[in-house]
């Protein structure tokens, strides 16, 4: 899957791209865009594994409130995705357990 | 003294009117917003970094919004907007908490206002919780303001407008749908429904234009199915549909599979009645208007003096009736708060009844067709999740129903649903629907999850970094 195949790009212009690391990996965010979001456009639907199946999750309500999102950005757990702005450099990984809980930076 | 003469909670269109008639009134009005900016989910505005080149593409709800926004605005003399506000409790001696900027505040008031809006009703099928299922309001989110496409073959089910309207936005932004699936039929029941349609043209040219773009796209757009399943390894890579009767329940024989790697889910909306609860206000379960809602006269003043609800938190109707509501509940706050007359204030509210009892006729003609049928809580199997947050399965739900668990904090207790961090939010509508099911009662009389404060997840560091002074 194309990275720029998702995004729509009639009737509004986004922001400036820029570059976001998603477990180690580089991928294009635009500013306006969420982590969510721009995890969406590159085709990422695994956002987390459940503490006690360690089943995957991904984008479920989109609005803030089922906490499926929940990811580690720039070190601190537990932050919802689908939530939080894009910001140029920052720092995305997949929420594995409980481990990662709490700030760890 | 209290800090807000009158405090609003939710900034969308209910509580922006709200805050409009009470501020011409001058009222003092305080406004807490979850969002970055007002406007609420169904005026959401763009992050900046977007630029809009084409108006059109946003359709007429954002220029209606943008209309309201600029009056609201236009008030800032006497409203107080607070962006990024989560208000997470709601105390003895008219006082509420927030979270915002990682600080806790408390705020008192002299009158409230709730008007915190409903969110997608989570349905538990086989599969559900596969990254690749979404709410619909969940995709409208990512196409309409993120102009990001969900997915590439994209299956929408669920019923009512909401998801027509959903599949309108994707086609328009150039996305692929197999198949919308409708559990009810909307073709049936216009005829008989007649009576409420009459005069509410500018919903049905609405409906009508929706229609006709799905029409012309050639995408199926299925009455009477229902999806029985999500499958894939991982993600979703499939899904189950059949066709269903009249109590939505699959007619064997009539399975089908289709290939597709993102499913909106999209049964209507749960009103979000975290706060009006926690207020202790009294609620009834009304399944037309999505579930538990708060008593309210026709003032929409609560059971609790001095506490209103407006808008879809108080039961799902959509905006144009959270509009009208919100202008009701800001001009009789106006009037207890005596700057206005009481003759004035039912003078100007008069038209707003009117509209209101328009929409709530048509209103009642679609939720007829939505509203959701036995057989939608029979999908999940025993092994299906059914709280997300503490993978609790249907089989887990039923071993506690066996040993007479009749209320739904009971089954909390018993099995830690609700104890996750989405706060019962995603699994209560399901438990009070499965608790029904199994004892073939009203759903009534199965009460509800609690809401505890906090009622969002706020970290500890918040709520310990303690007061920030608030500048009013």
């Amino acid at each position: 899957m194309g990275l720029e195949d998702k995004r729509v790009h009639k009737g509004v212009e986004k922001g400036a791209p820029f570059e976001i690391t998603v477990d180690g990996k580089k991928i294009i965010a635009y500013q306006g865009e969420t982590v969510g979001a721009a995890l969406m456009a590159a085709g990422q639907r695994t956002l987390r594994y459940t503490d006690k199946k360690k089943r995957p999750r991904g984008l479920y309500c989109g609005i803030g409130l089922c906490q499926e999102c929940r990811m580690v950005i720039n070190g601190v757990a537990n932050t919802q995705a689908c939530q939080t702005l894009a910001t140029p450099g920052c720092r995305v990984e997949t929420q594995k357990s409980e481990k990662k809980r709490g700030i760890e930076n | 003294m209290k800090e807000a003469e009158l405090a609003i909670i939710g900034g969308g269109p209910g509580g922006i009117v709200a805050a409009i008639e009470a501020a011409k009134a001058g009222v003092m009005v305080t406004l807490l917003d979850e969002n970055p900016r007002p406007g609420g989910q169904i005026y959401r505005q763009f992050e900046k970094g977007f630029k809009v080149t084409d108006p059109e593409v946003l359709g007429g709800d954002y220029e209606k919004g943008l209309d309201l926004l600029n009056q609201f605005s236009s008030l800032g003399d006497k409203i107080k907007y607070m962006n990024n506000a989560t208000v997470w409790g709601i105390f003895d001696n008219n006082t509420l908490a927030f979270a915002r900027n990682g600080f806790s505040s408390s705020l008192s008031y002299g009158k409230l206002l709730v008007a915190n809006g409903a969110y997608d009703r989570p349905v538990p099928f086989p599969g559900w919780t596969l990254p690749g299922v979404l709410t619909a309001g969940g995709a409208q989110k990512l196409v309409k303001t993120e102009r990001i496409l969900p997915g590439k073959k994209i299956l929408i089910a669920g019923t009512g407008p909401l998801q027509l309207v959903l599949a309108h936005q994707i086609l328009a932004a150039g996305g692929k749908i197999e198949a919308i699936l409708e559990a009810g039929n909307l073709n049936k029941n216009w005829f008989q429904g007649l009576r409420g349609i009459w005069g509410n043209w500018d919903y049905l040219k609405e409906g009508w234009k929706y229609l006709r773009s799905i029409q012309k796209s050639g995408v199926p757009l299925l009455h009477n199915h229902i999806i029985l399943e999500a499958r894939g390894d991982g993600q979703v890579e499939e899904a189950v549909f059949a066709k269903v009767d009249e109590n939505w329940r699959p007619k064997p024989g009539t399975e089908r599979t289709v290939k597709v790697d993102t499913i909106c889910s999209g049964y209507g909306l749960v009103p979000s009645t975290e706060l009006t609860m926690l207020a202790e206000c009294e609620h009834k379960y009304d399944n037309l208007l999505g579930g538990y809602i708060p008593v309210r006269n026709e003032n929409m003043e609560t059971t609790v003096p001095g506490i209103y609800a407006v808008g879809d938190g108080a039961g799902v109707a959509g905006s144009k009736v959270a509009i009208e509501q919100g202008r009701i509940a800001g001009t009789a706050i106006a009037c207890s708060l005596e700057r206005i007359s009481k003759a004035f204030a039912d003078k100007s509210i008069k038209h707003a009844r009117k509209r209101l009892n328009r929409y709530n006729r048509l209103r009642k003609v679609l939720d007829q067709i939505s509203m959701p049928r036995a057989g939608l809580y029979e999908l999940a199997r025993d092994d299906t999740v059914i709280c997300r947050c503490e993978e609790i399965t249907l089989k887990e739900i039923k071993t506690a129903m066996a040993d007479s668990t009749t209320q739904v904090k009971d089954l909390k207790r018993k099995t830690r649903v609700g104890m996750g961090p989405c706060e019962g939010r995603m699994c209560g509508p399901a438990l009070i629907e499965i608790l029904r099911n199994h004892s073939n009662t009203s759903p009534e009389g199965h009460g509800y999850l609690n809401p505890r404060p906090p009622i969002k997840p706020i970290a500890l560091g918040v709520l310990a970094a303690g007061q920030q002074k608030l500048e009013i």
